[in-house]
């Protein structure tokens, strides 16, 4: 539906803004943001997998590995504190961001 | 289902993550993968269509592993990388397998693991190093003694003479330096000297040798004309000596063969060393004139440095020609240059196409004839004289035998202080295994085959051996250097041995830090090939299992490696102890007179000029003033002095035995109140009288003013034991000779001795030999001067130079000693040996106890939680106590046991070394098992006291 590179510029703040209500496994998130976006966006696996990997790699998330009876163990990934600041950062950024190119968008439509 | 793990790991290809990330991410995405499976499954989706749907999450994985690659966490090291691009390549190219290269990333590997660890591989690198520089040390010393070639041009081809005959020939004189093996008189004679008219008619009549060098010990001279007088060394040599051995100068020339006739100016060639020492090195030496017995020689030139000798151990100072040998030597006669008289001792190089047995037939032929023919035959024809032609390598022994025994010793002593050491690193790696299990199971999970880990830990035993070999270097060159300088130090004369890094030495190293590696590398690696997989990944601690160090059970690899230790110190232990106990032993002899407060140096006026009447009044007086030198309490001399090695002894007919028995006694002359200055009881009877002095001076300085009486004789009791043991020896005549008493007509009439006074037993050459019957008898000069002081005997030593400046005369003193550093200087080996063997023994012992506190640490750190949990249950803190220090004791008892019993059977091999105790002493035994269990108590003592620290919450909660 959207181009790759309009995805590639956002999916940090999805995945940021998924896991600030608690923290969930990888394909969770990717399914989730099939879902909210009514199939809209969709991931797959190998190329959502390094973006985790990345902001796990910054300090902005973190793996806990979850085991439960009769599965195989899980990675669940939840937001640090320094997370938690990007996370507001990107959001008032992407706020600015969307009000300014609506800005210009309009004007010109 | 699907092994979605297996299809991650088939096609994800990381290159600079560690193993632990890259198995953590392959699961991740294995856990995603099946999820996605599961989901499609349930949405109604057929197996295959569901494994298809999940597949097409990642179609991309080369760009995904390009992606994860660039995250840094869980990132190697650059040399990491490398490591494991190699490791990536190894996959690939399995078949085409490369060693060199797969060495080349187990040792980056190995190196980065070791520096991860500092503590454990600071202590592996030193023990090691301890081991194998210890080793090295002694082996650079045999093979400076025993292994190096002669520093001559082709050593192999030079070939030394030796006799041999079934029966010692009839020869008049025979003097030997310690070249070779003599044994002359009696059954299976044989030795290296020869006479001079034989080597002449070697060389004119048997035409094998393309070059032939004679050399003889010349003996100590008197050296003047380069400061104060001196004392060297020196030797004769033939005119071709030098060009024989293909030896050249390292300034002016050498002594030529035109130096080597009777009409020949008299020349001298100095040693490089003693140019050094003596002359600073300096090249304008060549040209200038000593003084040698104060006779003129000229300096032509040196030796090249490496000539250091030619047998080994019997380094000269300087050389001189053969031809000299009449003009200098005191006591040369025409007959010391007949066929009677052998002296000259040869090696020579057989002209190209004679074989080695066809020139021994040839100069065999030649010797019997000699012997047969000459004025007086020497010998018989069915006692088989005859020549052998022995490699100059092996033939020229010289100090090798005396040191060869004391060095094999030390040899097995060093090779047990490896083994301890070996058996402790591989302690340590063991318990490094354990912690490693985890690292290694990864491995394997990711297809690593167990052969490649095996080689991975061995790779590192042997880095860190290799790495301990070259820290061993630098101990055992500064140890073997320290070795030599005390070897040369008991000397009396230079030896000359270097010891350096050739290639023999460093070969013997890095064979030894090879071995060794592997040796303690092999338990550690074995036991990683019995890790079981499932068990160690889901342990979470990366620590194993309470299994511990090495296996279950009681007797487990760990255990069995320290009771080795233990039971290898022993016997280490009790071999130097043994030794210690030998040297004890000899010190504690009463010599039979007292050794205290005296001072001990010899002199030879005889080279000088002094004879006759003019020596015996040159003694009287040097005699009455050392007794001036205030501090002195008595002075007097005697030919040799006692406990310094040399041994004089005499045959003589003893009345009333067989005419042709010869009876044997010890023989001393000796100088007025030699028996008051020693301290050696007068048992019965008197001393000389002074006229017995005058009289015996007189006949030393003209054997034809002998009188027809008997000479006056002191024996000691022994003698009296021995020769006269039911009647008063005083007065007794014994060593008469004659035709009326050997009824053999040629026998020239000797008046002999007879007793005038019985001493008690005292000590002649050495400590070990028992004290055989000796008899005293009055000279008039002397070769050694005792002073008997009421203090520091070397505190007299300015007023005897003061003496001997007043005196006029320029006679050097050497061997100034006071009676206990003479005393010293003959235990030198036994010193020697103890004194290395006890450090060895520490060594093993220090090794020992860190192996058994290492291997108690161990099991407490992992013995934590069940410690807590019996604590938490009420168990006192000594029942812990108990526990610990009781294992660690179990195992050093079993080792001191095992030990006992090895050291019963190794040390036999101690035998000649030892003096007054057995090799199964009881009580060195029993000392050292006492010694090391207090050790070992002391060793358990810290990790047992850290056991009962545990406290039961923290311990709970460990796990």
């Amino acid at each position: 539906m959207f181009n790759r590179d309009l995805k590639k510029g956002s999916t940090e703040l999805l995945v940021l803004s998924l896991l600030d209500q608690r923290p969930r496994h990888g394909y969770e998130i990717g399914k989730l943001i099939e879902l909210r976006s009514s199939g809209k966006l969709h991931f797959r696996i190998g190329s959502f997998y390094p973006i985790l990997c990345r902001l796990e790699d910054r300090g902005l998330i973190t793996g806990r590995w979850i085991e439960r009876a009769g599965e195989r163990r899980r990675r669940y990934y939840k937001l640090t504190s320094e997370g938690r600041t990007v996370l507001a950062q990107q959001r008032s950024v992407w706020k600015e961001f969307v009000v300014t190119v609506n800005d210009i968008v309009r004007a010109t439509s | 289902m699907p092994d979605w793990a297996s299809y991650v790991r088939q096609n994800l290809r990381l290159r600079t993550l560690r193993p632990e990330r890259e198995a953590e991410i392959v699961e991740d995405l294995a856990g995603q993968l099946e999820y996605a499976y599961r989901e499609s499954l349930n949405r109604g989706l057929t197996d295959e269509q569901a494994q298809d749907a999940a597949r097409q999450h990642v179609v991309d994985w080369a760009s995904l592993s390009n992606e994860l690659d660039h995250s840094h966490r869980g990132k190697e090291s650059a040399m990491a990388i490398l490591q494991r691009q190699a490791e990536d390549r190894d996959v690939r190219k399995r078949r085409t397998f490369s060693i060199l290269s797969d060495l080349r990333q187990d040792v980056l590997y190995g190196l980065r693991v070791l520096a991860k660890n500092p503590g454990f591989t600071t202590i592996a690198v030193l023990t090691l190093a301890l081991g194998i520089g210890a080793n090295t040390a002694i082996f650079s010393i045999i093979d400076a003694v025993m292994l190096k070639s002669l520093p001559v041009r082709d050593p192999q081809g030079l070939m030394l003479l030796k006799w041999g005959a079934r029966q010692s020939p009839k020869i008049h004189n025979s003097n030997s330096y310690g070249d070779c093996v003599t044994s002359i008189g009696g059954a299976n004679a044989g030795g290296c000297s020869l006479s001079k008219p034989f080597l002449e008619d070697v060389r004119t009549q048997t035409n094998v040798f393309s070059g032939l060098a004679e050399f003889a010990s010349a003996g100590a001279m008197n050296l003047s004309g380069n400061g104060p007088a001196s004392r060297v060394n020196a030797q004769y040599v033939s005119g071709d000596f030098f060009q024989t051995l293909g030896v050249g100068a390292a300034a002016g020339r050498l002594i030529a063969p035109f130096d080597d006739t009777p009409s020949a100016n008299s020349v001298a060639v100095l040693n490089y060393a003693y140019w050094q020492k003596a002359f600073g090195g300096n090249s304008s030496v060549v040209g200038e004139t000593i003084h040698l017995n104060n006779l003129p020689f000229t300096i032509v030139g040196v030796a090249e440095a490496r000539f250091n000798y030619l047998t080994p151990g019997n380094g000269y100072d300087l050389w001189i020609s053969l031809s000299q040998r009449s003009r200098l030597r005191k006591g040369w006669n025409p007959r010391s240059d007949d066929a009677g008289s052998w002296w000259i001792v040869a090696v020579g190089r057989l002209k190209p196409g004679v074989a080695r047995s066809e020139a021994q037939n040839k100069l065999s032929q030649l010797f019997l004839n000699d012997l047969l023919h000459a004025d007086k035959p020497l010998a018989k024809e069915e006692d088989a004289p005859a020549i052998t032609l022995e490699p100059a390598q092996t033939g020229l022994t010289g100090a090798r035998r005396r040191l060869s025994t004391p060095l094999f010793v030390l040899m097995m002593a060093v090779g047990i202080v490896l083994l301890i050491a070996c058996a402790n690193v591989a302690g340590l790696m063991l318990a490094r295994a354990a912690a490693r299990q985890k690292e290694i199971a990864v491995r394997l999970a990711l297809g690593a085959g167990r052969a490649r880990i095996v080689r991975q830990l061995l790779t590192e035993s042997v880095t860190l051996s290799i790495a301990g070999g070259l820290l061993g270097i630098i101990l055992a060159f500064w140890g073997a250097r320290a070795l030599l300088a005390f070897l040369e130090s008991t000397s009396q004369r230079p030896l000359g041995f270097t010891a350096g890094l050739d290639f023999r030495v460093l070969g013997f190293t890095a064979a030894t830090a090879i071995i060794t590696g592997i040796a303690f590398g092999l338990a550690p690696a074995v036991r990683c090939m019995r890790v079981d997989l499932t068990p160690v990944l889901k342990d979470g601690s990366g620590k194993g299992s309470s299994e511990g160090h090495g296996g279950r059970g009681w007797l487990n690899l760990g255990n069995s490696l320290v009771v080795a230790q233990v039971a290898l110190t022993v016997v280490v232990l009790v071999g130097a102890g043994l030794l210690v106990k030998t040297l004890e032993n000899l010190k504690s002899i009463d010599p039979g007179f007292s050794t205290n407060n005296v001072l001990n140096f010899d002199m030879d006026p005889t080279l000088t000029g002094y004879k006759g009447e003019r020596l015996a009044t040159f003694y009287r007086d040097l005699r009455d003033r050392f007794n001036a030198i205030p501090g002195v309490l008595s002075a007097s001399y005697s030919e040799m002095s006692l406990l310094s090695g040399s041994l004089s002894t005499t045959g003589f007919h003893l009345p009333g035995t067989p005419p042709k028995k010869e009876s044997n006694a010890d023989y001393l002359p000796v100088g007025a109140e030699f028996f008051a200055t020693m301290q050696i009881p007068l048992v019965g009877g008197r001393v000389f009288h002074p006229e017995e002095y005058v009289q015996a001076a007189k006949e030393e300085a003209d054997p034809k003013s002998q009188s027809q009486v008997p000479e006056a004789a002191i024996v000691n009791e022994s003698f009296v034991r021995a020769y006269f043991p039911n009647v008063n020896p005083l007065g007794q005549p014994f060593g008469a000779t004659g035709p009326g008493i050997t009824g053999d007509p040629d026998q020239t009439v000797e008046p002999g001795w007879v007793i005038v006074g019985v001493v008690g037993d005292a000590k002649y050459n050495n400590l070990r030999r028992e004290v055989h019957p000796t008899m005293y008898v009055p000279s008039g000069e002397g070769g050694s001067f005792e002073l008997r002081t009421d203090g520091n005997p070397m505190a007299a030593m300015d007023g005897v130079r003061e003496v001997m400046r007043q005196t006029g005369s320029d006679i050097p003193i050497f061997n100034v000693k006071t009676e206990s550093e003479q005393i010293d200087a003959l235990l030198f080996q036994e010193r020697l040996i103890a004194r290395l063997s006890s450090s060895f023994g520490m060594l093993a012992l220090l090794l020992a106890c860190i192996g058994l506190y290492g291997l108690l640490s161990y099991e407490v750190a992992g013995r934590t939680h069940e410690i807590g949990i019996r604590m938490a249950l009420g168990a006192q803190a000594g029942n812990v106590l108990r526990d610990v220090v009781g294992k660690g004791i179990t195992l050093a008892a079993t080792g001191v046991a095992i030990g006992s019993a090895a050291s019963f059977e190794v040390t036999r091999f101690l035998g000649t070394l030892l003096y007054d105790v057995k090799p199964s002493d009881p009580k060195t035994l029993v000392s050292v098992g006492v010694i090391l269990l207090l050790v070992a108590l002391a060793a358990c003592y810290v990790p047992a006291r850290r056991a009962t620290m545990v406290d039961p919450l923290v311990a709970l909660r460990y796990e």
